[in-house]
């Protein structure tokens, strides 16, 4: 072959691959109901994708829940990179979809580029805040407040590392509780704000430790860092980690001590060794969403709060660890979830309001 | 605080973190280090080492065996090998492009294989990882017997390919065959070296080592497979390669280094030090950037390396 003829064949080869490869993620990830003229409800996934146990998990089974009760079509699209916000965003606009779903805090800027673009859609943000002076009035930005959920974690954990010490063999003498966190977004620090003030309200000795790691996506990493906690004496762990967080609970396994997990009720990746989870009502809130705008009553440009008077934050049963939870700590809960029903208490919503480090 | 950093434990937890961390590192370092040497850059490394995690796993969670599954992994990663090989060596294609293209591609493939066994359950299924190998006797010396010996079997693997590689390129045949083809492909032409063969063999065994890599995480360190489990991995490789100016021995040293210092910084947060975390998330990246650039002032790139070889354009 001519060195030109060569070359086009191999240029064309690189490229076939390379469409190969994107159609495969493509294929891999599109899921779609039957299309009968119904409203389409669509999502756009954070990296971690459908199958993280987590946020893209909660908001996908909002969407299923509005398919199955409202009757509305529904679709997908995953994201691999950050590049793939927006044309995924817009793409499902431009598919038709009536609302669109951005999953996760790092979408911010990519939800209101789209909206921007498609102003005959609804876009709503999960975990997204919507600066309120400038946001597209076709978008919304859904907010949950994390930090009440930790603060019940952290009353488990606080109880549980000293004081209840006794209930498991894995629980040790000293009195420190750990978490690992993905990376550091509003979010995730709400969580470990609220987990550290309520492991400080039942326990004001203990001490609370908290490593980084910097990606919502490395398990390997979530398991070196909850190792590296243990060591320290760290007995129960609270993963705010995402995908990372499924290597907490492997290393809580190797080391032999206690994990909290989080968003969705996680009990079951490791019924063993998750004690509870704090739980944010992603479904919920999700399909109340869904449900505005089926209804026609949605309104944009805001950002909606959801906590726990909306039902919306919360703590997981206790599952296999049932039995052996104390009363007092039941009790506890209870209670902490009335007064902050109630406003008797104002939970810390950054680590700079709950006097933790840094 | 300080005393914490020396006490027994520490080193212990610190040592065992950094040998996991810098296996699958290792032997993905060594994997490029033979392709480069050889004189094609292979940056199919990140994908290739998915591609090993995926297939490792899936074929553990079929058959129940993680030999069977770090077998696949290896013939997985040969074959990305010679599609690397084919378009970068027999096509003349730009390496840089074939590269990313097989990452690219690799990292799709993973997914879908993935998707279309697996699907996407709300339970990840997980195979028994292997167990740890305790050494007798040499296990029961204080700090090191407890992290150095007692790991994976991998991880042993791992270490001992690091002399045998240096052997490889240094003291036979074969390896002043590999880095002649790298340095001077037409000399070695000369000499009745078939250069685009040589290269080819490089291509598949490094690949083979990159998805052996991959496939520690699924199979040792961790117990399933997630889409982004390599995370960044291969290129550290890459730039570990760099950092030990395409020696085993040093790359290796480079993989282990990174290691130490990225299990240091989880344990430096967990100390509870008040510094901003950023600092320490940064310290493993920083110290490589530092490292490469005084370094890289010396390296001594293979001459070949990124110049495909075609025998009737000698000279030109």
């Amino acid at each position: 072959m001519k060195p030109i003829v060569k070359r086009m064949v191999s240029i064309s080869i690189i490229l076939l691959l390379t469409m190969v490869s994107s159609s495969l993620v493509f294929a891999g990830g599109a899921k779609e109901t039957k299309a009968e003229k119904k409203v389409l409800i669509a999502m756009a996934t954070d990296i971690g994708g459908l199958g993280d146990k987590s946020f893209n998990d909660g908001s996908w089974a909002a969407l299923e829940k509005a398919r199955d009760e409202l009757g509305v079509e529904i679709r997908v699209v995953e994201s691999k990179q950050m590049t793939d916000y927006v044309p995924n965003l817009s793409g499902l606009a431009e598919d038709g979809a009536a609302l669109v779903f951005a999953v996760g805090f790092l979408m911010a800027d990519a939800i209101v580029e789209s909206a921007k673009m498609n102003p005959d859609t609804y876009f709503a943000g999960i975990d997204i805040f919507l600066d309120p002076e400038t946001a597209p009035k076709n978008a919304v930005g859904i907010l949950f407040k994390e930090e009440e959920s930790g603060y019940l974690a952290g009353i488990v954990a606080g109880l549980l590392t000293k004081k209840y010490a006794n209930i498991d063999p894995r629980l040790n003498d000293k009195n420190v509780i750990g978490a690992v966190l993905g990376m550091d977004i509003p979010p995730v620090e709400r969580y470990q704000a609220g987990y550290y003030a309520g492991a400080k309200a039942v326990n004001p000795d203990c001490e609370v430790i908290s490593v980084v790691t910097g990606s919502f996506n490395d398990q390997a990493k979530g398991k070196e860092a909850t190792l590296a906690l243990a060591e320290q004496g760290a007995d129960i762990v609270f993963q705010i980690a995402g995908l990372t967080g499924l290597g907490v609970f492997t290393g809580a396994k190797e080391a032999n001590i206690l994990a909290i997990g989080v968003d969705v009720d996680q009990a079951y990746l490791a019924p063993d060794t998750i004690i509870t989870s704090a739980e944010k009502g992603i479904t919920q809130a999700g399909f109340l969403t869904i449900k505005d705008v089926v209804e026609g009553t949605f309104e944009g440009g805001k950002n909606l709060t959801f906590g726990i008077k909306e039902k919306s934050t919360g703590i997981s049963p206790f599952h296999n660890f049932e039995d052996k939870i104390p009363q007092e700590v039941k009790d506890a809960l209870n209670k902490a979830i009335e007064d902050m029903k109630a406003g008797r208490i104002k939970v810390p919503q950054s680590r700079k309001e709950a006097g933790y480090m840094q | 605080m300080i005393s914490d950093i020396f006490n027994l434990a520490f080193l212990t937890g610190l040592i065992g973190a950094t040998l996991r961390m810098a296996t699958p590192i290792i032997f993905a370092t060594l994997g490029e280090i033979i392709s480069e040497r050889s004189g094609v850059l292979n940056l199919g490394i990140e994908g290739t080492m998915l591609m090993g995690a995926m297939t490792g796993f899936l074929v553990t969670l079929i058959t129940g065996s993680q030999w069977l599954g770090v077998f696949t992994a290896a013939i997985a990663g040969i074959l990305l090998g010679l599609l690397m090989a084919f378009l970068a060596v027999y096509l003349g294609l730009s390496q840089h492009v074939s590269g990313l293209g097989i990452t690219l591609f690799a990292t799709g493939l993973s997914m879908f294989i993935y998707r279309l066994k697996v699907g996407s359950p709300t339970v990840p299924p997980t195979v028994d990882p292997f167990k740890k190998v305790v050494i007798p006797v040499l296990s029961d010396i204080p700090v090191i017997g407890s992290s150095i010996f007692s790991s994976y079997l991998l991880t042993y693997i791992a270490i001992i390919l690091i002399p045998l590689v240096s052997l490889l390129l240094y003291k036979t045949k074969v390896g002043l065959k590999i880095r002649t083809v790298g340095a001077n492909p037409f000399a070695a032409d000369t000499v009745g070296v078939n250069v685009n063969l040589l290269r080819t063999l490089c291509l598949m065994t490094g690949g083979a080592l990159m998805a052996i890599g991959g496939s520690f995480l699924t199979l040792a360190h961790q117990n399933m497979f997630l889409i982004d489990v390599v995370g960044g991995r291969g290129w550290i490789a890459i730039a570990m390669t760099i950092f030990g100016n395409w020696d085993p021995v040093k790359g290796a040293a480079g993989a282990l280094i990174f290691g130490v210092l990225d299990g240091f910084q989880l344990r430096l947060q967990a100390l509870g030090f008040r510094i901003p975390f950023h600092i320490f998330l940064m310290i493993p990246y920083l110290i490589t950037i530092v490292a490469l650039v005084s370094v890289s002032r010396k390296a001594t790139v293979p001459a070949s390396l990124l110049k495909p070889y075609r025998r009737e354009e000698k000279g030109s």
